[in-house]
């Protein structure tokens, strides 16, 4: 089921009324999603009009949610690559979603020893074109960096579904060459390990 | 509780009746049913505390937030920022509530509902307040630092350029800080140290010594960086406040600050040190440069108390989880006293401005790490240090409404952590007297080689009645049967190879020696003919057995246990040759340690004096010699005490390495220390001496 760009419109103007709660407005910088009234914004460090000129590495180190991403992409020495595409799409799982997903053992082994793996996952997460919100709740599927075909459809609160279990949860920062969507799953096929051990102290 | 409700509910009533137009105070206005009234904010660093009157029945209480601009008027949605139970205090008659996360400076209003059962009842009239700005005047030199996790507003935490930056302005603007590189890390990072005492620090680490110093470790694992943040303000505070309690806190102590231990995986946002080692698992082992960084800063600084920053992700728990050394070989009164710390501080102090201090481990909290000595906590423990873990709950959950990791979440608690560590200080200030008194007690414990050993199992953390009823405690987590020796050694030794020998368990499978990391933790050593003794009548005697002995958990080595050669009766001299160990022993005449000979006492009572000459060791603990005591020209290690001694005592010319230790003894007649190399020291554990005290000795 697709939506029009009326729709789309009505939700924008929604928001600028300064409407919350779980439909997700549209904020005042172009985001969308529940999460956005928590990330830094208008005029503070890290602001969405800040990073839309800036490069994924950068933009990244200023979106509080992302620590584990960022360190992640930093670790994988992917950053110059994707960097030097011509547009790509991040579709960064936020922290929650790591620890939801990985051990503390499990993170650093990856992000430490087993930077192939690492590879691997941070490429399930990256597209090789700029999509919007709004591209990713009207498209059936993306392929990302890995190979995989991901299912991806609008879902409620005007968010997009990204494969079974992820969802965006603030989208559309603009970068410099793309899209940054902050979504609450990891994604990729790697088993979940979290809760085992335990990493207390 | 139930009169002080009737009277307010009179006093309203009263008021209606003659509308009077005088009273404007809340506590005038709580004119519905259930209503809270008394709402009082006051503002501190990062935080406000919102206390309120109690409702009679609530089960507990909703604390709503809106920002508000100078004319009162909000400027955004109001919004639940915590809910009180209970559980969070040990008082309830006065409820507090931190409220933290938003940006110091702002302006807020706050009012406070009662909620019985899920039934909302009817708010406080609200209480306005701006909130304390970022600590620091903006236009004097010094106080005007600010961190990168400051200027971002905690959108980007302190990379390691900007901490070194920052570190290296107020070390360079105020004349209290001293920042000593204590090492690097694995990648060559430096790890730095604020020493900070008014009107300057001490000038060298047995001055800071002297003056009974606090540690705080700040950032162990890379990915928990809010303790960090925290330390780099009250770095700033203490360096240039001129308040009279830092002045105060300053002028009778030492505080070390080290902001970040782990300097790669805080630049990697990895948990473990850049070879993937947990730091936390590795401050016994020493494998890693950055804990035997830390361990030798311990050996020189000698800090009588600690704390150790951590997050941690339980919802469940408290605001601030903290636990006390439990390791069963830290001796029983460091275990006391940080328990007292926690409980009898922080629990009190958390009721006053709304913090939830609580243990670690409680509400379905992690079972692991409780009596790992591998774990700061532990090794400090075993160091003789009061001490305690503390978390920073970095999860949202049912009291702090989710908060993921933004920068209201890092802000909490980043200025939870400032709280803890100034009441840390302030505990430490008032009951400095206590802490030393524990310590000395523990070190004369321990250097008389005292009870059975575990190698793994805690002491048990009784739940506190108060804060937590019904809740589930710490766990147990006691020694299993294999973990006990019940009868202890009175040394190990070691061969050539397992001391000096080459070892692969450092960082790209090189490690220092066994001979180095012992050297590290300040332990003495005994050189003998096939090997090297290390006598457990030192003050470290409950952590040395965990790295020595075969049956412990995670040792270096497995040493040879060296049983003691005399536990009961002897009468007539006793002449040594060789080694020596006297345990619960009983001598009837004098003690001659000949050239070359070790011996080791504890427990022990020689009638008759006690000479050593030129011996390769000798080590008395607990132990009551009536008669001399003369050691001199030792080739090793000497160590006496908490001995009793009736008559003069005489250290003369021994160079074996090591400062001599002289501490906590009683001597009934001169202490006279000369030509020693070093100069023997009491570890800032006073000798009671009846005659004079002369030369090397004078002050100990």
């Amino acid at each position: 089921m697709r939506r029009t760009l009326a729709l789309v419109l009505s939700v924008s103007l929604l928001a600028a009324a300064g409407c919350s709660g779980s439909d997700a407005p549209v904020t005042p910088d172009g985001l969308a999603g529940p999460l956005c009234a928590e990330l830094p914004a208008g005029d503070e460090p890290g602001n969405p009009t800040a990073l839309s000129r800036e490069k994924a590495g950068e933009a990244l180190s200023w979106i509080t949610v992302l620590t584990t991403f960022d360190g992640a992409m930093r670790a994988s020495e992917l950053l110059p690559e994707l960097e030097g595409k011509q547009a790509i799409t991040v579709l960064a799982p936020s922290d929650d979603a790591f620890a939801a997903k990985f051990s503390q053992d499990n993170l650093d082994e990856l992000m430490i020893k087993d930077k192939d793996t690492l590879r691997t996952l941070l490429r399930a997460h990256i597209v090789d074109r700029s999509l919007s919100l709004e591209d990713l709740r009207d498209a059936d599927s993306i392929k990302t960096l890995d190979g995989t075909t991901v299912r991806v459809s609008s879902a409620d609160g005007d968010m997009a579904q990204i494969g079974d279990e992820a969802r965006t949860v603030c989208a559309d920062y603009r970068i410099a060459n793309g899209r940054v969507h902050v979504i609450n799953h990891v994604l990729g096929n790697l088993p979940t390990t979290a809760g085992q051990g335990d990493s207390g102290h | 509780m139930k009169h002080r409700r009737s009277m307010v509910i009179g006093l309203s009533a009263l008021l209606a009746a003659t509308l009077s137009p005088v009273v404007t105070s809340t506590a005038a206005f709580a004119a519905e049913p259930n209503q809270v009234t008394d709402l009082t904010v006051s503002q501190a660093d990062g935080f406000a505390t919102v206390a309120w009157t109690p409702v009679d029945g609530a089960t507990d209480y909703q604390i709503e937030r809106t920002a508000v601009d100078a004319a009162g008027n909000p400027t955004d949605t109001a919004r639940v920022v915590g809910v009180w139970r209970p559980n969070r205090q040990i008082n309830n008659e006065s409820p507090t509530f931190a409220d933290a996360g938003f940006n110091p400076g702002d302006r807020f209003q706050w009012r406070v509902r009662a909620r019985i059962g899920t039934a909302e009842q009817p708010y406080s009239t609200a209480v306005a307040g701006t909130t304390k700005a970022p600590w620091g005047d903006p236009t004097t030199a010094g106080q005007n630092l600010r961190t990168q996790w400051e200027t971002t507003n905690a959108a980007q935490y302190t990379s390691d350029v900007n901490e070194y930056a920052y570190t290296a302005e107020v070390d360079r603007l105020s004349e209290r800080v001293r920042v000593v590189e204590i090492g690097r890390t694995v990648q060559n990072r430096p790890i730095n140290m604020f020493v900070i005492g008014y009107p300057t620090p001490p000038a060298t680490p047995a001055a800071v010594a002297a003056t009974s110093p606090l540690a705080v470790n700040c950032n162990v694992h890379g990915n928990e960086p809010g303790d960090r943040e925290a330390c780099l303000i009250m770095a700033r505070q203490l360096a240039f406040s001129d308040d009279a309690r830092t002045l105060d806190l300053l002028k009778a102590t030492t505080v070390l600050i080290i902001p970040t231990i782990n300097g790669d995986g805080r630049a990697a946002n990895t948990r473990g040190n850049t070879t993937g080692q947990d730091l936390n698992r590795d401050y016994s082992l020493i494998r890693q440069p950055e804990t035997a960084a830390y361990v030798r800063m311990l050996r020189d600084y000698r800090p009588v108390a600690g704390y150790d920053g951590h997050e941690y992700g339980n919802s469940q728990a408290g605001d601030l989880p903290m636990l006390p050394p439990r390791h069963q070989n830290v001796a029983q009164q460091i275990f006391d006293e940080s328990l007292d710390m926690i409980e009898n501080h922080m629990y009190v102090e958390g009721a006053k401005d709304g913090w939830w201090a609580c243990p670690y481990g409680c509400a379905n909290g992690s079972g692991v790490g409780l009596s790992e000595e591998t774990i700061l906590r532990n090794t400090l423990g075993l160091k003789n240090t009061v001490n305690s873990l503390l978390e920073l709950r970095s999860s949202g959950g049912a009291t702090r409404p989710d908060e993921s990791n933004t920068a209201n979440n890092r802000r909490r608690k980043t200025f939870s952590a400032l709280w803890t560590f100034n009441q840390f200080m302030d505990y430490h200030h008032a009951q400095v007297g206590d802490i030393k008194k524990a310590r000395g007690e523990a070190i004369e414990f321990q250097a008389g080689n005292n009870g059975r050993i575990v190698f793994r199992g805690s002491r048990v953390v009784p739940l506190h009645p108060a804060p937590h009823p019904g809740e589930a405690g710490p766990r147990e987590d006691l020694p299993t049967a294999d973990m006990i020796l019940d009868s202890a050694p009175c040394a190990y030794k070691l061969t050539e190879e397992q001391y000096n020998g080459a070892r692969t368990d450092g960082p790209n499978d090189v490690g220092a020696t066994v001979a180095e990391r012992i050297a590290a933790h300040g332990w003495k050593v005994v050189k003998v003919a096939d090997g090297y003794i290390v006598p457990l009548a030192q003050p470290e005697r409950g952590l040395i057995p965990l790295l020595l002995d075969e049956q412990a958990e995670e040792e270096w080595v497995s040493g040879e246990r060296v049983y003691p050669t005399l536990t009961g009766t002897h009468n007539g001299p006793l002449t040594i040759s060789g080694f020596a160990c006297l345990s619960g022993a009983t001598v009837n005449g004098p003690v001659n340690v000949r050239p070359g000979a070790t011996l080791v006492a504890t427990n022990t009572t020689i009638s008759g004096p006690v000479n050593a000459a030129s011996a390769a060791g000798v080590f008395l603990g607990e132990s009551t010699l009536r008669g001399p005591l003369s050691v001199a020209n030792t080739n090793g290690p000497v160590t006496v005490i908490g001995t009793k001694v009736s008559g003069p005592v005489n250290v003369a010319n021994n160079t074996g390495g090591a400062a001599p230790y002289i501490a906590g003894n009683s001597i009934s007649g001169p202490l006279s220390c000369a030509g020693n190399s070093p100069a023997p020291t009491n570890l800032e554990v006073r000798n009671t001496v009846d005659g004079p005290r002369a030369g090397q000795c004078a002050t100990l």
